[in-house]
């Protein structure tokens, strides 16, 4: 049979427009999973509990459910303003003073590699039952990333313009503020969403012990009760405000930066 | 004492680099009137940015002596009297083009208030006006081409209104026919203000189309070979820059390159 020379015709694919499959796709990956926990949570029931009986939980006692929510979130907040805080003025004077610079570096990298869930009894001991020891683990949470956010942010200047201010005599002061720090501002907000998730994981590890109030609390009491309908809820609760708290650091970084 | 020259005396400039010493400049001597505008002119590695770069006392030299109408690089620097127009325009990200090329209101604003002080300022928007710019003084460094941008590192040098601009090959990363029309404009708004430019460039014609004097330097360390004067009239109209007499000035600027090739040890 000889081969046609003829081009076969191509019918045009009908696609479906790029922005609504962007948009299509977590959706579909999120009913998925939805699927796979309905099928898990009706087959094995002591794994997951099914989504309805998340629903009615949290309907029962929503106030229950915000008061530890706040415990943990004053927690969570007082610790990454303290703890970025810090992180924040460190990072600005070792960009003058390099051997501070020397000093805090090594020290941090141990406070990082250090398990969050050890320093958390020992500050119960130290501190007692109060929120102390959840807000301390809480800045010590949010204190490294922004750190190293904030040091490399504000160590890095673009030398031609450094050379403009410079030929026109501006004083250090000048320089700081009309140069480095807003050029440093994309990496310091960068360092505030790390911070503010690693200070809710904080407070919440921290919760885990030396207290009946806070979301971590209330995971550890569903535990004991082997009531998995409030665990979950726990857990949602503290992802969901999680990500609010992301969502209020980039509001705050698009009101700011605008180049 | 007041003087109405740049003087420089004997100067030389030895970096450290990995434990050794690098001459980059030596026996540097020469002399530029006020209003004048000089090109210094070599080739890569000459030194011509170190020298700038001491002009500007963004360095300090090894030996020797600068003045500038009278003053050191560190004085006039103190009175704003330096503007430095960088090779990539090191503009503010953040600010708008307007408050770009008016930084120099904001800096050092003790300078404004010193009774020595020498400096006048342009009025900004006639600068932005007369480089083309005043359509898009909101805008904001990202959202203009290469050209624009280079232009308005251009309007903050003027706008500061220092008695000396020193330009540090300014328009090397533009392409052939934006540095062309960037390179008219920055005549025509100098013929306007007639500040003292020292202006570095690795480009022969550069060098001929803008200035009084072309000073070409020799391969490292730099030294100054000769000072070719460029008599071509102003305004350098295009037909002037189309003129025998450009082209022969070009000649003779390259032969002179060259010849400092030759001369280098």
């Amino acid at each position: 049979m000889k081969r046609s020379m003829k081009r076969p015709v191509r019918r045009p694919v009908k696609r479906l427009p790029p922005a609504l499959l962007h948009w299509l796709a977590p959706a579909l990956l999120f009913f998925l999973i939805y699927l796979g926990w309905q099928w898990i949570a009706l087959n094995f029931k002591s794994i997951l509990p099914p989504f309805g009986a998340l629903g009615a939980e949290f309907l029962s006692r929503p106030g229950f459910y915000f008061d530890n929510l706040l415990a943990t979130l004053q927690a969570a907040l007082t610790g990454f303003a303290l703890g970025s805080g810090l992180a924040l003025v460190l990072a600005v004077l070792a960009v003058y003073f390099t051997v501070l610079r020397a000093a805090i570096v090594p020290v941090a990298l141990l406070l990082n590699v250090t398990p969050i869930v050890a320093i958390s009894p020992a500050l119960i001991v130290a501190f007692g039952f109060n929120a102390v020891p959840h807000i301390i683990v809480a800045a010590i949470a949010a204190f490294f990333p922004m750190l190293i956010n904030a040091m490399s942010g504000l160590r890095k200047v673009d030398r031609e313009t450094l050379d403009v201010f410079n030929a026109m005599s501006a004083s250090p002061m000048e320089i700081f503020l009309r140069l480095r720090l807003p050029g440093a501002l994309p990496e310091i907000f960068a360092g505030a969403k790390l911070a503010i998730t690693a200070a809710m994981v904080g407070a919440i590890v921290s919760e885990f012990m030396g207290t009946s109030r806070g979301i971590g609390a209330t995971i550890v009491m569903a535990t004991t009760f082997l009531n998995l309908a409030q665990m979950w809820v726990a857990i949602f609760v503290s992802a969901l405000t999680s990500l609010a708290l992301i969502g209020l650091v980039v509001l705050v970084e698009r009101a700011v930066i605008r180049w | 004492m007041p003087s109405d020259r740049i003087e420089i005396r004997d100067l030389s400039k030895t970096f450290d680099r990995d434990g050794q010493s690098v001459l980059a400049l030596t026996g540097v001597n020469t002399s530029f009137a006020r209003g004048e505008f000089v090109t210094l002119f070599g080739p890569s590695g000459c030194g011509k940015s170190t020298l700038l770069r001491l002009l500007a006392g963004l360095e300090r030299q090894s030996t020797g002596e600068i003045r500038l109408f009278g003053q050191t690089p560190a004085e006039a620097s103190r009175l704003k009297n330096i503007a430095w127009v960088p090779q990539s325009p090191g503009l503010l990200p953040w600010a708008s083009l307007r408050a770009n090329v008016r930084l120099s209101e904001r800096l050092n604003r003790r300078a404004d208030r010193a009774p020595d002080r020498r400096r006048t300022p342009e009025d900004a928007d006639e600068v932005l006006r007369d480089l083309g710019l005043e359509d898009f003084a909101e805008a904001r460094p990202a959202q203009l081409s290469g050209g624009m941008r280079q232009r308005a590192a251009i309007a903050r040098a003027f706008v500061q209104g220092a008695e000396l601009m020193l330009m540090d090959e300014p328009f090397s990363a533009l392409d052939e026919l934006t540095r062309d029309a960037v390179r008219l404009r920055l005549l025509q708004v100098w013929e306007k203000h007639r500040k003292t430019v020292i202006f570095v460039t690795h480009s022969a014609a550069e060098a001929v189309m803008l200035s009084d004097r072309v000073v070409v330097m020799t391969p490292r360390p730099g030294r100054v070979f000769r000072e070719v004067p460029i008599d071509l009239p102003r305004p350098r109209t295009p037909d002037v820059l189309d003129s025998p007499a450009f082209d022969a000035k070009l000649r003779e600027v390259k032969h002179v390159l060259r010849a400092g090739w030759e001369d280098a040890p």
